[in-house]
């Protein structure tokens, strides 16, 4: 095995520690309001890993993501109601079925670069809204499309999660996982193609590098990131809405994993809470959500003016000098 | 001289006010006229406001009902704490919002609730919490057919079926056109259903679906047309209804079909909107009683929104019904030992209790039950849009649909009919 794979840098350390305080202690302090936007927010943090995650180590952009949760999310609705399988189950079919639709959406994908991709993978976003505005989520109805006039059937949550407090808790593990999955892969081979095929598309090829499968890779596995974000969304209401995902929203959610910082964990997580925590803040003050859209733009432009690793990197950039300052004083 | 008749036209809306307050003065819970000092009883509501519509007419309404119940001695003393949540037309914002009042506010029970998501989204909840929601401007399946909820408007289906029922019998509609929104558990149920009664009564119908993110009316408006039909039903928000006769104005479609509309057209302001093209035209069922209908119960609410509410808060059907919840509610909670008013699952069995009260707001008695499925209000009365209003062109009258036989079955063991 390769070592490296094991090595917990500073970063990772302080990541894995906050997911492990948050397992903890969110539960314990939060009420129900802020129980279900936190758990809201967890599973847009780990929706956004899998787009930041592509932005960072490959530079490519995709408008996709909120597209392909709602693939997760019916999926998993779907088969909620043809089979009477554990959550789990349909979560990681959901997974795999979203990763195929990813290779499906990078092959043609592939040839394109910079504004030509993120504008394939718009027109994608724009497809999928379009699918799911017309035929709607599975309600328990028959048939491919399993959607039956009036009222939803009931969904199944986890059996491990009946609880707000212990769904939180088990989208935190899940979405940690994905955290892991995607770091997993950063330090083995494809994360060493992804990085020569970032500096030079002709010199990965040239080192031998398969740029077609290492790309297409990345691809499936922020589609099966996306797949079981959606999964854990279906599995938090019991039922989805095609408003939930329009493509405006995974253009939303791209320009907020560069706010955040879309080469760390915390910028993920940044982003996640400026999505949905910030709209839940302004509503428990009595101001317009619709706020919040102003307060985007301005951390938009901040980061493309000041911040081009986004407020995460600020943070770590902030702790370095603080720790480096610390170390000289101690010299 | 422009300041002295100023001046007089000051003075002269002055005392129109006063007057019109003193010939209105309006009638909540114990009417002490002294407002309520104890503590307060929470009560919380959810409402949608987001593309396609506004849906808070019913939230208004209820919240000047207990703003007017609070200044005249409000529950036994106590005063209601009346907490809104926008659900933003978003399952995630519903879940939060009743996450919200149900289990951190913890209200006793939820009243006047208007949405197109949220009882899809919290059902489930009401029943785990134990807390029954007396909604007034629900849209959706759920609302009529879960345990926990029960309406005072009649939803989609059933002004659907009243509009298509008198489009059959006086009009001579035998083919309707429905638009909806493509929704399972709103528009594709609602139109559905008078598809079923068309279809029962020897007629046909169809369906044209709308995206209610992006509504393309003319696509529908189109499709409605291209179907055959000779009636064309708008079961849409009021908005959306508007644009889609704007359509067909534009296209002088007026005269070759017929307009037929369930209650949220029955809207104060839908005549003066839709202009005088379409006066004469357009036929509404109206769920609760015409607006301007004169019984004591129908002009308190105008007066308690006069004196309570916001001038702009719409007068309508949806406003008619979160009223008629918070006065159910408030009656509900006096009639109960003051000891329990803050246990929930005391407040939920005598709203389950509620049985036989009437208003000349409704055409029939408003009753809860302990039944998974609700419905009191199945009867309504048919309204024509003319200049400046609306003219009745038929009383209450009930709706004849097998849909409605498990409600009526219930009635007849309550003694209610």
């Amino acid at each position: 095995m390769d070592r490296s794979l094991l090595r917990i840098t500073p970063s990772g350390a302080a990541g894995l520690i906050f997911a492990a305080a948050s397992f903890v202690f969110l539960p314990m302090v939060l009420g129900s309001y802020w129980l279900a936007i936190f758990t809201s927010a967890a599973i847009f943090a780990m929706a956004i890993s899998g787009v930041a995650f592509m932005y960072a180590r490959l530079g490519m952009v995709s408008l996709t993501q909120v597209g392909l949760m709602g693939i997760g999310g019916w999926v998993t609705l779907r088969l909620n109601y043809l089979w009477d399988m554990p959550f789990e189950v349909n979560m990681v079919l959901a997974a795999l079925a979203t990763m195929i639709c990813g290779w499906i959406l990078a092959l043609p994908a592939l040839r394109m670069r910079g504004l030509y991709l993120a504008l394939v993978t718009l027109m994608a976003a724009g497809g999928l809204e379009i699918l799911f505005a017309t035929y709607q989520f599975p309600n328990g109805g028959e048939g491919f499309w399993g959607v039956k006039i009036g009222s939803n059937a009931p969904f199944r949550r986890p059996a491990l999660a009946q609880t707000p407090e212990a769904y939180l808790r088990y989208v935190i593990v899940v979405a940690t996982l994905g955290f892991l999955f995607i770091e997993g892969q950063r330090r083995l081979f494809p994360g060493r193609a992804w990085a020569l095929i970032r500096r030079s598309e002709a010199a990965a090829m040239a080192a031998g590098v398969n740029v077609t499968l290492y790309k297409t890779w990345a691809f499936g596995i922020a589609g099966a990131i996306a797949g079981a974000s959606g999964a854990l969304l279906a599995g938090s209401l019991g039922l989805l809405d095609d408003g939930t995902f329009r493509s405006s929203e995974s253009i939303m959610l791209f320009a907020l994993a560069v706010v955040g910082g879309a080469r760390f964990w915390l910028g993920a997580v940044i982003a996640a809470v400026l999505f949905r925590v910030l709209p839940g803040l302004l509503n428990t003050w009595g101001v317009d959500t619709d706020l919040a859209f102003v307060i985007f733009g301005a951390g938009l432009l901040h980061a493309l003016i000041t911040a081009p690793n986004g407020i995460a990197g600020q943070i770590f950039d902030l702790v370095a000098n603080l720790r480096g300052k610390k170390g000289k004083t101690h010299d | 001289m422009k300041l002295k008749n100023g001046l007089a036209g000051a003075i002269a809306l002055g005392l129109a006010f006063f007057a019109g307050a003193a010939f209105a003065a309006p009638n909540c819970g114990a009417n002490t006229g002294q407002a309520a000092t104890g503590a307060p009883i929470v009560v919380g509501g959810i409402y949608s406001n987001g593309a396609p519509g506004d849906w808070s007419s019913s939230t208004d309404a209820a919240a000047a009902y207990f703003a007017c119940v609070n200044a005249n001695g409000g529950i036994n003393g106590r005063p209601v704490e009346y907490l809104v949540e926008d659900d933003q037309w978003n399952p995630e914002a519903a879940s939060a919002a009743a996450a919200k009042l149900v289990t951190d506010k913890k209200a006793v029970a939820m009243v006047g609730n208007g949405s197109f998501i949220e009882m899809a989204v919290n059902a489930q909840t009401y029943v785990d919490q134990g807390i029954m929601a007396m909604a007034s401007a629900c849209a959706i399946s759920e609302c009529f057919e879960t345990p926990n909820l029960v309406s005072t408007n009649q939803g989609p289906l059933a002004s659907n079926l009243g509009a298509a029922q008198y489009a059959q019998e006086e009009l001579g509609s035998k083919n309707v056109a429905c638009i909806g929104l493509n929704i399972p558990n709103n528009g594709i149920w609602a139109c559905q259903a008078v598809i079923d009664y068309m279809t029962s009564k020897g007629g046909t119908g169809s369906m044209a679906m709308l995206n209610p993110g992006a509504p393309d009316v003319n696509s529908a408006l189109l499709e409605a047309v291209a179907s055959g039909a000779d009636t064309i039903l708008l079961n849409l928000p009021a908005g959306l209804a508007l644009a889609v006769l704007k359509a067909a104005q534009e296209q002088d479609l007026r005269d070759s079909y017929t307009w037929i509309a369930p209650t949220p057209l029955y809207d104060l302001s839908v005549p003066d909107a839709v202009g005088d093209y379409w006066h004469g035209k357009i036929w509404v069922n109206a769920e609760l009683a015409p607006i301007n209908q004169g019984g004591a119960d129908g002009q308190n609410w105008l007066a308690v929104l006069d004196a309570f509410g916001k001038a702009e808060d719409p007068r309508d059907t949806f406003s008619q019904a979160g009223y008629l919840s918070a006065q159910f509610f408030v009656k509900a909670m006096m009639e109960m030992d003051p000891a329990q008013l803050d246990d929930r699952a005391a407040v939920t069995a005598a709203i389950k209790a509620i049985k036989g009260y009437s208003s000349d707001l409704m055409c029939g008695p408003y009753y809860v039950g302990d039944e998974p499925y609700h419905q009191p209000n199945h009867a309504g009365q048919m309204v024509k849009v003319v200049a400046g209003g609306f003219e009745v062109v038929r009383g209450c009258y009930e709706y004849d649909s097998a849909y409605f036989d498990r409600h009526k079955a219930v009635e007849k063991a309550l003694g209610l009919n």
